[in-house]
């Protein structure tokens, strides 16, 4: 027992250990409810719910008509259950920073690169998240909804994603880091 | 029900994510440097395991499986190549 609670306090697990427990949660999304573990398809949910609200005319088109219709869906709520997983996880490790000054800029790595305001980060997180959102459309999926829910039931289309994401994610990192690498 | 169910794997979700380390963004951008293979050791882990479940079950005959993903060539690596580059300057 005094085992399972010190795994439980410590920060960063063996990733072959969080691996197993995520092969488990993927098992068990197919077989309790047959869905797959898709993260960014909810995004497109709530904006197709808010876009339907505001421009009902602009969000009456196919892509949100049938590949993603609004609503709160299940992908919605596992995107909770994983924000809460995370605190917790946080939490329990107590690297949990609620609210305090400057807490969403802590990554010293990511300060020597591109300076220590914290506006850039905010910048950078919002301008990179668009562009994941984005590629996450044209794909039909992300890391976790196309590459591990996929690749897990052997699809093809999840290793061909696997391989452009490596591809194009090693060049950025060669240009952002150049000399620094 | 399904909802409870979604929040409960959503939880276990994040959880492991965190554990793994994969909510800082060091973690993702060194994997795509080679100094740190925890994000690709992570997801291979994730892979081998929800492979070995859910293939063995079938073959016992006990799930079904959902609807995959569509695979269109272009479609698949243009997408994983802009997500890419998202993905190293978020850290995602």
């Amino acid at each position: 027992m005094n085992w399972i609670i010190k795994q439980i306090h410590k920060e960063i697990w063996s990733p072959y250990a969080a691996g197993i427990l995520l092969g488990i949660v993927g098992i068990l999304a197919v077989v309790l409810s047959n869905t797959l573990l898709g993260a960014s398809g909810a995004f497109e949910n709530i904006a197709g719910m808010i876009g339907k609200a505001i421009a009902p005319q602009a969000f009456n088109n196919t892509y949100f008509k049938f590949v993603m219709p609004p609503g709160i869906t299940w992908g919605v709520i596992l995107l909770v259950g994983v924000f809460f997983g995370g605190m917790i996880g946080a939490a329990t490790s107590g690297t949990l920073k609620w609210g305090k000054k400057d807490a969403v800029n802590d990554d010293s790595q990511w300060k020597r690169i591109f300076g220590p305001q914290t506006w850039k980060r905010w910048a950078l997180g919002f301008v990179g998240a668009i562009i994941l959102e984005y590629a996450a459309g044209i794909a039909g999926g992300c890391t976790s909804g196309l590459a591990i829910s996929g690749g897990m039931l052997l699809v093809p289309a999840a290793f061909l994603f696997i391989a452009g994401m490596f591809g194009s994610g090693i060049i950025t990192a060669l240009v952002i880091y150049r000399n620094r690498y | 029900m399904n909802y409870v169910i979604a929040l409960f794997l959503g939880g276990f979700f994040g959880f492991s994510l965190n554990k793994a380390g994969l909510t800082k963004y060091n973690k993702i951008v060194n994997q795509f440097r080679f100094t740190d293979m925890a994000v690709l050791k992570f997801m291979m882990t994730a892979l081998v395991v929800a492979m070995i479940g859910l293939y063995g079950l079938r073959g016992l005959g006990l799930v079904k499986f959902p609807t995959v993903p569509n695979t269109y060539i272009v479609g698949n690596l243009v997408g994983g190549l802009i997500f890419g580059i998202g993905m190293a300057l978020t850290g995602y």
